[in-house]
């Protein structure tokens, strides 16, 4: 299993895919805490003022952003071997095809912890001095916000499993990346409004990482029911295993291209 | 001793499409220490039988084996054996070393293990290069690396000559002679082309359709099918009649003649003199592998079923 790690980073780094996605998370962080500190206050933004927990909460919470960027990685770093054929020396080296989709599941969802933290240290890196000029008393230890900063590591860590899982399953790259935003984006924001559906929501992978990572809380959307936060970890985690071994299942069966 | 490492053992294997049987209950066994030729058409089944051996397709019947061991129970096959499938096994954004330095990762060897294949098959100045530059050539060279990374016992090699220049070809040819005559290595190498490999191969299997026609070693094949003679006479029926009893078969040539196969042309002269047939030509052929290769996979002269024909019932039915 090791080696099968290691071979999966050597992929990983062999290739520029992996900086272009970190560069990608940094700067949606940015982003994230930039407009949050702007828009604190502001009665258009309807962010409550900068001292309101749920604000600060919401600016260290940032760095969730790069849960787009490691699924898209995860995804593509499993799709790519059936997209350039590399699935043929892969599976010529290691025949025993669950163990090369369990090693990326673990591969990637240590690339997304890496992700996240560089996102956190970089959120609480813009923030703590911001805050501090603008007179603004904030403190690390305080109003929840460790607990924002561990939940949206996990978060992160976990859409590489769920990246990882989702191209296993559909193993063609363009469906698998689009598909999985436009879920994320678009599809499950409207189950979650549409009646009779919308009580499924919490269930779903957003739904499940919005407990996790309270972002209802943070955003103020507070309106819809949610898990737990650590129940809404597990299910999230299982969303990415359930597919992950579907896929490994269909994978076995089927012929490599 | 069907285990002996390094034997390719094929029993009744069989892979189903749909309705196509594009592989249909071939059996063959390749030998360590020779170059077997593994020849037929486009279309054939070689690339599919290939993949069933290597455990990327699963066969719809049959098995495959290599040293007594189905690809999948062989512990770490990529020392074991090394395979070239379509030179596009490939990420187009990674250097050729750092694609076999993935490998050598996932085989257990040594990150220098890349630079000495690189070497041997003479890409050491494109080693820093992405793929996504290489021409077909390169990429098969790459390939090819790829599959000697693990110095592997067995190499299957699924048209390598595909897209090389001739002198590539000519450098192939020498380079896989010397895997099996120096090192003993199984190499089992498939062309569309007989010529490709015609001087490499020491025994071929041929594959026409799905279904193996023919295995054993060149020479015989060569031999087997050499002694035809070619008539041309103005009463067949009667040739054939005079022929029969003598082991021989006549069937439709080239141009309106015959081809009398079994007996030698001395024979046939002097058994056409006795009995009075008439001769209006007598040539002995001694048939091109070629031939021999288009005649038994059933593509000789364009025509499908030439291979086919019934010898001395169609005969008869000539004017």
């Amino acid at each position: 299993m090791n080696t099968l790690i290691r071979t999966e980073l050597r992929k990983l780094f062999t290739t520029k895919l992996w900086w272009g996605m970190l560069a990608g998370s940094l700067a949606f962080t940015t982003l994230g805490v930039v407009a949050t500190i702007l828009g604190a206050g502001n009665d258009q933004s309807g962010i409550p003022p900068l001292s309101a927990p749920s604000t600060q909460r919401q600016a260290f919470g940032s760095s969730g952003a790069a849960l787009i960027f490691i699924l898209i990685v995860g995804v593509i770093g499993m799709t790519t071997e059936f997209r350039h054929f590399t699935s043929r020396p892969t599976f010529l080296f290691e025949p025993r095809r669950g163990r090369v989709v369990a090693a990326k599941l673990v591969t990637y969802a240590s690339l997304g912890l890496v992700y996240s933290v560089l996102c956190a240290a970089l959120a609480v890196a813009i923030i703590l001095p911001w805050l501090s000029a603008k007179g603004v008393d904030v403190s690390l230890g305080a109003n929840g916000i460790p607990r924002t900063l561990i939940t949206t590591v996990i978060s992160v860590a976990i859409f590489g499993v769920v990246g990882v899982g989702l191209g296993v399953l559909v193993r063609n790259q363009i469906i698998a990346v689009i598909g999985g935003l436009a879920y994320l984006f678009v599809l499950e924001p409207l189950i979650r409004v549409i009646p009779y559906v919308k009580d499924a929501y919490k269930f779903l992978p957003g739904g499940a990482n919005a407990a996790l990572t309270q972002a209802n809380a943070q955003t103020g959307q507070g309106s819809t029911d949610l898990l737990g936060t650590w129940t809404g970890g597990v299910v999230l985690v299982c969303w990415g295993l359930l597919f992950a071994i579907l896929g490994t299942a269909l994978t076995v069966r089927r012929d490599i291209p | 001793m069907p285990d002996e490492p390094g034997r390719i053992v094929v029993s009744g294997l069989t892979k189903v499409f749909g309705t196509l049987r594009a592989v249909d209950d071939v059996s063959f066994t390749v030998e360590p220490g020779s170059v077997t030729g593994f020849l037929g058409p486009n279309g054939a089944g070689k690339t599919t039988t290939l993949r069933m051996v290597l455990g990327l397709a699963t066969p719809t019947a049959g098995v495959a084996t290599i040293g007594g061991l189905p690809y999948a129970q062989i512990p770490n096959p990529g020392r074991m054996v090394g395979a070239v499938l379509e030179a596009t096994s490939f990420h187009p954004g990674r250097t050729a070393r750092n694609h076999l330095r993935t490998y050598c990762v996932a085989a257990g060897l040594p990150d220098s293990r890349a630079d000495e294949v690189l070497d041997q098959v003479g890409l050491a100045d494109a080693a820093r290069k992405t793929v996504r530059g290489f021409s077909l050539g390169m990429r098969q060279r790459l390939a090819l690396a790829t599959a000697l990374l693990g110095d592997p016992r067995v190499l299957i090699l699924d048209e390598p000559a595909n897209g090389l220049d001739p002198e590539g070809i000519a450098w192939l040819r020498g380079f896989l002679r010397h895997l099996a005559d120096s090192d003993k290595r199984t190499v089992l190498v498939s062309s569309h082309v007989l010529s490709e490999v015609e001087q490499t191969v020491d025994r071929v299997v041929i594959l026409a359709r799905g279904r193996l026609v023919r295995q054993g070693r060149l020479a015989e094949l060569a031999a087997d099918q050499s002694s035809a003679v070619l008539v041309r006479t103005p009463s067949p029926d009667r040739l054939v009649e005079v022929l029969a009893p003598l082991g021989a078969t006549v069937e439709p040539g080239p141009d309106g003649g015959y081809r009398v196969l079994g007996v030698d042309p001395e024979v046939v002269g002097h058994e056409a003199w006795k009995a009075h047939v008439e001769l209006h030509e007598l040539t002995a052929v001694r048939s091109d592998l070629e031939q021999i290769f288009l005649d038994l996979t059933g593509n000789g002269n364009g025509n499908d079923t030439a291979g086919q024909v019934p010898a001395t019932a169609t005969v008869g039915g000539q004017p």
